[in-house]
C-alpha cells in the first residue's frame, strides 16, 4: 500500500511516498533525508529520535508514518532560524552539553518542548523531560547544566550573562583561546542543528545496502547452506557465504588473528557472521537474510572460562587447549618472603561483570571502490588506519589503496576499535555488485558483534604490614573471552601490567589467563582491562584498611605512588600528583567529618585509579606495510614509525590553517584540543584553524582514538607541525622587522620581536610573504613514543607509556535496606591529567566517565542463557543510568605538569573511569555494612547479603574481640 | 529495524472500527499508540496483516469527572491524564503515570493500550484495580462493562474478544477518609519497567478503623492481582505496622512471580511485601489530608 503523503516538516510541505510499514523515522531519513533525526535502537528505548509532533516530544521509531497526518513535526533542522543558533542550542554549545552529538539532537528537541512549557525548570523537571534520552558520553551534567542556563542566552545567538564554569585550572584572558582555555567544542554548532554527518546518514549515488546473517546457535556446525530463496527475492543484488570469500582471517593481535570473514565450517557464537546479503534497500536486506537456510549440528557450548578450561571441555578453536587463549605468567620482586613479612593477609574472590560500550551510534560503514581499483571506505571507527591495515590484509591489497573516511562517530569507547564485519563484508559486496554499499548493525547485532569488557574472575591476596604499607601482592585472573581473540592478549596483559602504577608494590605476582567461551568476543572498553581489577584492588585494600583500623584515605596515602618512579614491572612513571588528588578529594568530600559517622543506609566510599597516556608500542610490529609482505620483524624495543603526524598548510592568503592529522575525533573532543594546541604553537586564534582529521587521503597517519593516546602523541605531532610553519616563516619575518630570525615570536595572530611586542607585523603578511616567495605554507611534525619504554620480560611492552595519568573519586550513596536499591548522591573526583588542555573537555570527559562507572558497577550486565543467547541485547533489558540516576558530580583538576607530554599535558578519557567502580563499592559497603564482590552490585544481591549477615548475626552470638 | 509488512486502515468512528475488524479477520490488530505493538511487530513478538488504527476516533478519547465517577477514554495518552489534576484517591494514578517509561513514550501510549496489552507489569492495573475501576467494551452489540480485576486473564491475553474495542475505563468517586497509593520498585530511576508493584486503597471510620482496605500486585503474577482476602485481613483494624505486616504476609503468599533479568522469584516476594507496608502506609497518610 503505497501512498503519497504531505507532512508538515519546520514549516514546510514535505511530499513523501510512504508505504504502510513506514515510521516517521523512516520517512524523514530514508526517504526525506532529514538525517538531524537519528535511529539509534529503534524501539523506543534511546530517544535519539526524539521529533516534537505539534510541539510535543515523540519517538520517531514508534510513530506511524501514515497516522501523522497534518500535525506539525519539528525536527532538529528546524530549531535554528536562518541559521542563527535558539538559546538553548547556543547553550548546549557554550555550556559543553554536546560530546559525541548522537544523542544531541532528541536532548534539544525534549528540552526545547520543556522550555517551551515552562521557561524557568528545576533540575527535576529538567531530569523528568530528558529521562527518555540516553547518552553515554556526558554523564548528563554538561546537558543539565545546558538547559538550566539557557535563560543566559539571547535569541540573536550572544551570551546575555555568562557563568564562569566552576572548573578550577587556570584561564587565560577571554581573547585567547588557546592551550588551557575552556573554548567550546569545534564540531558543537554542527552537532545541534543536526548538520554533522555520521555515516549512517550518507547517502551516495545508487547505494545498495548490505546485511548480515548471524549464527542462532553459540557453537556450531555448518552443514549447508541454501541461498536460493534469498537471491529470488526481488531486489537482492548479491549473497555472499563462507565459501564465497577469502580464507584469510583477521583480528587484532597480530598473532591470533582468528576470525573468518563469513563462518567457514564453524559457528562459535549466537550472531557469528554466516552469511551477507546486498540489496536495493535495508529492509529487503533484512528480509532476504531471514529467507538463506542454513543447516546446523549443534555442538556443546562453553560459556564460562572456569569450565571451559577444565579437562574435556569443547574446543571453540582448536588451537587453544583447554580453551587457554593467552596464558601470562608474571613474578615481580620476592613474593614469598613479601607474605613471609606482611602482619595482615587477606584473600579475596571478586567476579566482573560483562559490560558492553553501548556507543549511542551504531556500527555503520560504506564501501565504493572507485575506477583505479581504490576502495573508498566510510566507516565510524576510532582506528581509521588499523582498519586500512586490516582492510589491506584481509583484501589482499596495498594500504596505498585504501581510503578511509571517517564521518562524525557517535561515541566508541572501544567498541569501534577493531574491524569489524562491516567494513569487510560492505567492501566485498560493493565489489561484487560495483555499486556503493551500506551497512549498519542493529542494537541487537552491535551486542552480538561484542567486543565489551572482558568479564573477569579474580582471586586476590594482598599483604600488609602493621602499618597497611603493602608487602605483597598476588592476582589470578581468569578472563572470559568469547569466542575471538580480538584485543584479549592486551587485555589479559593490562589486568596485570597496571595495577603497581598506583602503589608501591615491592612484590608482585601475576597469573591471568584469558579464555575462549562461545559468546561474542570481548575486547577493549575504557580503561581496558583494568576497571575490574581495579575495583577488586580498591576495594581489598579498604577491607584491609578496616581491619587494621587505617582510615581508607590514609591508607593509600601511605602507598601512595610517587613520581619519577619505575614500578616493580618496570613501568617509567614521571609526573605523579596522586596524593594530591588523595588530599583533594578529602577535603571537599568532607570525607573525615562523614566516614564512619553516617546513619545506616548512608554510605561514603573512596576509590583510586589511572592509566597510560597513549600505548607505548604500535598493536602491529614493523612498519607501514601489508602486513604479510614480509614476516613480523622481531621486536625492537621503539617504534619502527611514528604513531601521530600532522601536516599544517595555510592558506595562501595567511588568514586560516588547515589542520591535517588522522586523530579519530569520536566524541571525546580530540577535534579540539588539537586545534588549540597547534594554534599555540603558530601563534594565531583556534578560531583560525580548520581541522581535517577524517580522510586519509587528506591527513597523514595517526593510530586513532584507543590507549588515551590523541592528547599526548597526537599534541605533540600538531604542536611540532606548528612550529615548523612557524620556522619558515621566521626570516621573512625577521627581514619585515628588521631583526634576527631567533627573535621571532609568533601570538594573537601577530609576528613580534621577542620583548618589543610592539615591533610587530600581521602573521598572515608574513605568511603572504612566504607563499608569494616560495609557494605553499606547510608545516609537519609527528611523534613516536620514547624508545626503550617496559622492561625485558614477556609482555613488558603492555602498560608502557610516556605518561601515566593518576586519579580519586569519593562517592556518597543512599541505600533503600529494604529493597537494596541504590541511589548515588554525589561524586568528589579530581585528577591529575597533567595540564589540562581545555578544562571544559576534562570535566567532561570525567562526567561522562562518572556515569559509565557508577552504571556499570550497579546495573549494566549482558546476560546469557544457558544456550549461549544474549537475554537483553537492547537498552531495556540493558540498563544504563538515565539523567535521573546521574549523581551530581564535582571534577576537579590538581595542578601538574608531564614534562614528556605536549605542553605539559597527559590523559583523562581512560583514567577517569579507573576510580569510580571502586568507590561506588565501597560506598555501598559503607552503607549496608556487606561488601558485594560480585558485578553488578545490584539491589537483589545487596539484599541477599544483607540477609545472609543477619542470619549469621543471629546464629553467632556476638563475640567480644 | 523495519516493520514487517502490513497493511494500515484508518477508522474514525467505533462502527467504522468494527466493520474493518470483521472484514480483515483475525490477522489484523487495532493500533492506537503503537508504543508496544510496533515494538511487538519489529522484533516478531507478534504477527499482523493490519493495523487499523484507531487514533481518532473521538468517543475514545474524552477524559471526563463528575459525581458519577471518573472517564478516562482509552485513546486519552498516559501523558495527557498524567497532566491532568486528579481529586481524592484519584490522585494516586498519577503515582502510575509519572512512572511509566518516559515522557515522549508517554506523549503517544494510550492508557487503554496499557491495559489492553495485558504486560504483567503494567502499572494502571493495579491502581485500577484498588479505586473499584471498570472497563467498558464495546461491540456492535452493545457496551459490557468488566471491572479491572477480572479483566486479565493471563500474560497478555484478556477477556476482550477480538470483535470488542476498549472504549474507556470508568472509576468511582472517591469515598471520603479514603487513601490511595501505587507504590513500585525497578532497576533505575528512569525509563523503568517494574519489577514488583503494589497498590492500596483504605478507607477509615469515624473511629479511626479501616472500614475498607483493597491491595491489588503488578508484575509478581501472570497478570495484575487484586488480593480477595485482604478486605478480610484489614477491615475493623487500626491502621498500623501489625495490620501492614498481616497484609504485606497476604501478599507475599498471593504472589507467584518468575524468575528473569530484573530479579528472581524470591527477590520479587520480597519487594511484594515491602511495597505493601509503604503502599498502605502512603495511602492511609493521604487520607484528610491533601492526598494530591
Amino acid at each position: 500500500m503505497t501512498t503519497a503523503r504531505a507532512f508538515n516538516i519546520n514549516g514546510q510541505n514535505h511530499i513523501a511516498v510512504v508505504e504502510a510499514h513506514d515510521t516517521l523515522l523512516d520517512v524523514l531519513r530514508d526517504k526525506i533525508h532529514l538525517t538531524g533525526t537519528k535511529r539509534g535502537c529503534d524501539v523506543g528505548d534511546c530517544g535519539a529520535c526524539t521529533v516534537l509532533l505539534d510541539g510535543q516530544p515523540v519517538n520517531a521509531c514508534l510513530t506511524l508514518a501514515g497516522t501523522v497526518g497534518e500535525r506539525r513535526i519539528t525536527t532538529i533542522e528546524g530549531l535554528a532560524e536562518d541559521g542563527v543558533l535558539t538559546p538553548l542550542q547556543r547553550s548546549f554549545v557554550e555550556e559543553g552539553g554536546i560530546q559525541c552529538g548522537f544523542c544531541t539532537p532528541g536532548m534539544a528537541l525534549a528540552a526545547t518542548a520543556l522550555i517551551e512549557r515552562n521557561a524557568d525548570p528545576s533540575d527535576d523537571d529538567i531530569k523528568e523531560s530528558l529521562s527518555g534520552n540516553m547518552c553515554r558520553c556526558t554523564g548528563y551534567s554538561g546537558i543539565l547544566r545546558s538547559v538550566k542556563r539557557c535563560g543566559n542566552y539571547r535569541s540573536d545567538g550572544t551570551c546575555a550573562k555568562h557563568d564562569h564554569h566552576d572548573g578550577d585550572a587556570p584561564e587565560k584572558s577571554p581573547d585567547n583561546d588557546t592551550v588551557g582555555v575552556s573554548i567550546p567544542r569545534v564540531d558543537a554548532a554542527d552537532k545541534v542543528t543536526g548538520r554533522a554527518q555520521y555515516t549512517a546518514d550518507i547517502f551516495l549515488p545508487n547505494m545498495a545496502y548490505g546485511k548480515l546473517l548471524g549464527s542462532p546457535l553459540a557453537h556450531g556446525l555448518i552443514k549447508r547452506i541454501d541461498t536460493s530463496k534469498a537471491e529470488a527475492l526481488p531486489g537482492v543484488l548479491a549473497v555472499l557465504t563462507g565459501k564465497d570469500v577469502t580464507d584469510t582471517k583477521h583480528g587484532v593481535s597480530p598473532a591470533r588473528y582468528d576470525e573468518d570473514v563469513l563462518a567457514k565450517e564453524k559457528v562459535r557464537h549466537v550472531g557469528d557472521p554466516v552469511a551477507a546479503v546486498a540489496a536495493i534497500d535495508e529492509r529487503t536486506a533484512e528480509r532476504a537474510v531471514s529467507l538463506i537456510e542454513v543447516e546446523y549440528e549443534e555442538l556443546p557450548a562453553v560459556l564460562d572460562p572456569m569450565s571451559a578450561i577444565a579437562d574435556g571441555a569443547p574446543l571453540v578453536n582448536d588451537r587453544f587447549e583447554r580453551n587457554i587463549n593467552t596464558h601470562v605468567e608474571q613474578v615481580f620482586g620476592d613474593i614469598e618472603a613479601g607474605f613471609a613479612e606482611s602482619h595482615l593477609i587477606r584473600e579475596e574472590v571478586f567476579t566482573g561483570n560483562h559490560i558492553y560500550q553501548c556507543p549511542m551510534e551504531p556500527h555503520a560503514s560504506i564501501s565504493t571502490w572507485d575506477p583505479d581499483g581504490t576502495l573508498v571506505l566510510y566507516t565510524s571507527t576510532q582506528v581509521p588506519h588499523y582498519v586500512q591495515y586490516m582492510m589491506a590484509h584481509v583484501l589482499n591489497i596495498p594500504l596505498g589503496r585504501i581510503r578511509v573516511i571517517r564521518p562524525t562517530v557517535g561515541g566508541g569507547f572501544g567498541g569501534k576499535a577493531a574491524t569489524s564485519p562491516l567494513e569487510i563484508n560492505s567492501a566485498l559486496l560493493s565489489q561484487k555488485i560495483g555499486r556503493p554499499v551500506k551497512m549498519v548493525y542493529t542494537r541487537e547485532e552491535m551486542f552480538q558483534y561484542g567486543r565489551g569488557r572482558h568479564k573477569q574472575h579474580m582471586r586476590f591476596k594482598l599483604g600488609v604490614d602493621r602499618d597497611g604499607k603493602i608487602k605483597a601482592f598476588k592476582s589470578e585472573i581468569h578472563l572470559d573471552g568469547g569466542a575471538y581473540s580480538s584485543f584479549g592478549v592486551a587485555t589479559a596483559y593490562y589486568a596485570g601490567s597496571m595495577i603497581p602504577t598506583l602503589y608501591h608494590l615491592p612484590a608482585y605476582q601475576y597469573d591471568g589467563y584469558r579464555v575462549m567461551t562461545n559468546k561474542p568476543a570481548c575486547g577493549a572498553m575504557r580503561g581496558h582491562g583494568v576497571p575490574q581489577p581495579r575495583f577488586a584492588f580498591e576495594c581489598l585494600l579498604g577491607m584491609v584498611a578496616d581491619e587494621l583500623g587505617i582510615d581508607p584515605v590514609e591508607i593509600r596515602e601511605r602507598n601512595a605512588m610517587d613520581p619519577e618512579t619505575i614500578t616493580v614491572n618496570d613501568l617509567d612513571i614521571g609526573s605523579c600528583e596522586y596524593r594530591a588528588t588523595l588530599r583533594e578529594v578529602k577535603e571537599r568530600s568532607g570525607w573525615a567529618e562523614k566516614y564512619g559517622k553516617l546513619p545506616p543506609g548512608k554510605g561514603i566510599g573512596i576509590g583510586c585509579g589511572g592509566f597510560v597516556s597513549g600505548a607505548g608500542y604500535c598493536i602491529y610490529r614493523g612498519q607501514v606495510q601489508l602486513s604479510h609482505e614480509k614476516g613480523r620483524e622481531p621486536f625492537q624495543k621503539k617504534s619502527i614509525f611514528p604513531h601521530a603526524n600532522a601536516v599544517v598548510k595555510i592558506t595562501e592568503d595567511g588568514t586560516a590553517a588547515v589542520l591535517m592529522i588522522g586523530a579519530a575525533e569520536i566524541g571525546q573532543g580530540s577535534d579540539t584540543v588539537l586545534v588549540q594546541m597547534c594554534a599555540e604553537s603558530l601563534g594565531i586564534p583556534a578560531s583560525r584553524i580548520r581541522m581535517r582529521s577524517g580522510d586519509s587521503d587528506i591527513s597523514p597517519i595517526d593510530l586513532g582514538a584507543y590507549s588515551s593516546r590523541i592528547t599526548l602523541m597526537g599534541g605533540h605531532a600538531v604542536s611540532r607541525a606548528g612550529t615548523a610553519v612557524v620556522d619558515a616563516m621566521r626570516p621573512y619575518a625577521a627581514d619585515l622587522l628588521d631583526c634576527n630570525e631567533d627573535d621571532i615570536e609568533a601570538r594573537d595572530a601577530k609576528m613580534f620581536v621577542r620583548d618589543h611586542p610592539s615591533r610587530c607585523v600581521a602573521w598572515e603578511e608574513v605568511a603572504r610573504k612566504y607563499f608569494n616567495e616560495n609557494g605553499p605554507l606547510v608545516g609537519t611534525g609527528s611523534y613516536k613514543p620514547p624508545d626503550g619504554l617496559g622492561g625485558d620480560y614477556k609482555g613488558a611492552t603492555v602498560g608502557t607509556s610516556p605518561a601515566y595519568s593518576f586519579g580519586s573519586a569519593v562517592c556518597e550513596v543512599t541505600v533503600d535496606l529494604e529493597t537494596g536499591k541504590v541511589k548515588i548522591d554525589t561524586f568528589t573526583d579530581y585528577h591529575d591529567c597533567g595540564r589540562a588542555i581545555n578544562p571544559k573537555t576534562v570535566h567532561g570527559q570525567v562526567e561522562g566517565a562518572v556515569i559509565m562507572g557508577a552504571s556499570e558497577t550497579i546495573m549494566e550486565d549482558v546476560m546469557f542463557d544457558e544456550q549461549g543467547k544474549l537475554l537483553n541485547p537492547n537498552l531495556h533489558g540493558y540498563l544504563m543510568m538515565t539523567i535521573k540516576d546521574a549523581p551530581d558530580i564535582f571534577s576537579g583538576i590538581v595542578d601538574s605538569y608531564e614534562p614528556r607530554g605536549p605542553f605539559g599535558a597527559k590523559e583523562i578519557g581512560e583514567g577517569s573511569t579507573l576510580p569510580v567502580l571502586g568507590a561506588v563499592a565501597h560506598a555501598i559497603a559503607n552503607a549496608t555494612g556487606v561488601w558485594i564482590t560480585d558485578l553488578p552490585i545490584t539491589p537483589e544481591k545487596i539484599r541477599r547479603a544483607m540477609r545472609a549477615k543477619a542470619a549469621t548475626a543471629e546464629d553467632v552470638p556476638a563475640m567480644a574481640t | 529495524m523495519y516493520l514487517p509488512d502490513i497493511q494500515l486502515h484508518e477508522a474514525d468512528t467505533l462502527e467504522a472500527a468494527a466493520a474493518l475488524m470483521e472484514q480483515l479477520g483475525p490477522r489484523a490488530e487495532y493500533v492506537a499508540g503503537g508504543t508496544d505493538l510496533l515494538v511487538d511487530l519489529k522484533t516478531a513478538r507478534t504477527e499482523a496483516d493490519h493495523l487499523i488504527s484507531i487514533t481518532n476516533i473521538d468517543q475514545a478519547r474524552q477524559l471526563t469527572a463528575d459525581s458519577e465517577g471518573l472517564t478516562i477514554g482509552s485513546l486519552v495518552p498516559v501523558g495527557r491524564l498524567n497532566e491532568t489534576p486528579l481529586s481524592g484517591t484519584w490522585a494516586a494514578i498519577h503515582d502510575a503515570t509519572q512512572v511509566m517509561a518516559a515522557p515522549a513514550i508517554r506523549n503517544m501510549a494510550t492508557v487503554g493500550g496499557n491495559l489492553a496489552s495485558a504486560v504483567p507489569c503494567a502499572d494502571l492495573p493495579p491502581i485500577l484495580m484498588v479505586l473499584g475501576g471498570g472497563v467498558d467494551l464495546w461491540s456492535r452489540t452493545g457496551v459490557r462493562r468488566i471491572p479491572v480485576c477480572e479483566f486479565f486473564t493471563g500474560p497478555r491475553t484478556t477477556v476482550r474478544r477480538h470483535d470488542e474495542i476498549l472504549l474507556s475505563i470508568h472509576v468511582p468517586p472517591p469515598a471520603n477518609r479514603s487513601g490511595a497509593s501505587y507504590e513500585r520498585f525497578a532497576l533505575r530511576e528512569g525509563n523503568s519497567i517494574a519489577v514488583a508493584s503494589v497498590a492500596a486503597r483504605i478507607r477509615l471510620d469515624d473511629a479511626g478503623m479501616m472500614q475498607e482496605a483493597a491491595l491489588a500486585i503488578g508484575a509478581v503474577a501472570p497478570t495484575p492481582l487484586l488480593l480477595e482476602n485482604i478486605p478480610a485481613i484489614l477491615a475493623g483494624r487500626a491502621p498500623n505496622e501489625t495490620a501492614w505486616a498481616d497484609a504485606a504476609d497476604a501478599a507475599v503468599a498471593a504472589a507467584d512471580p518468575i524468575s528473569d533479568i530484573r530479579g528472581s522469584a524470591e527477590f520479587r516476594r520480597e519487594l511484594t511485601g515491602v511495597l505493601t507496608a509503604r503502599a498502605l502506609r502512603l495511602a492511609t497518610e493521604r487520607i484528610g489530608g491533601d492526598s494530591t
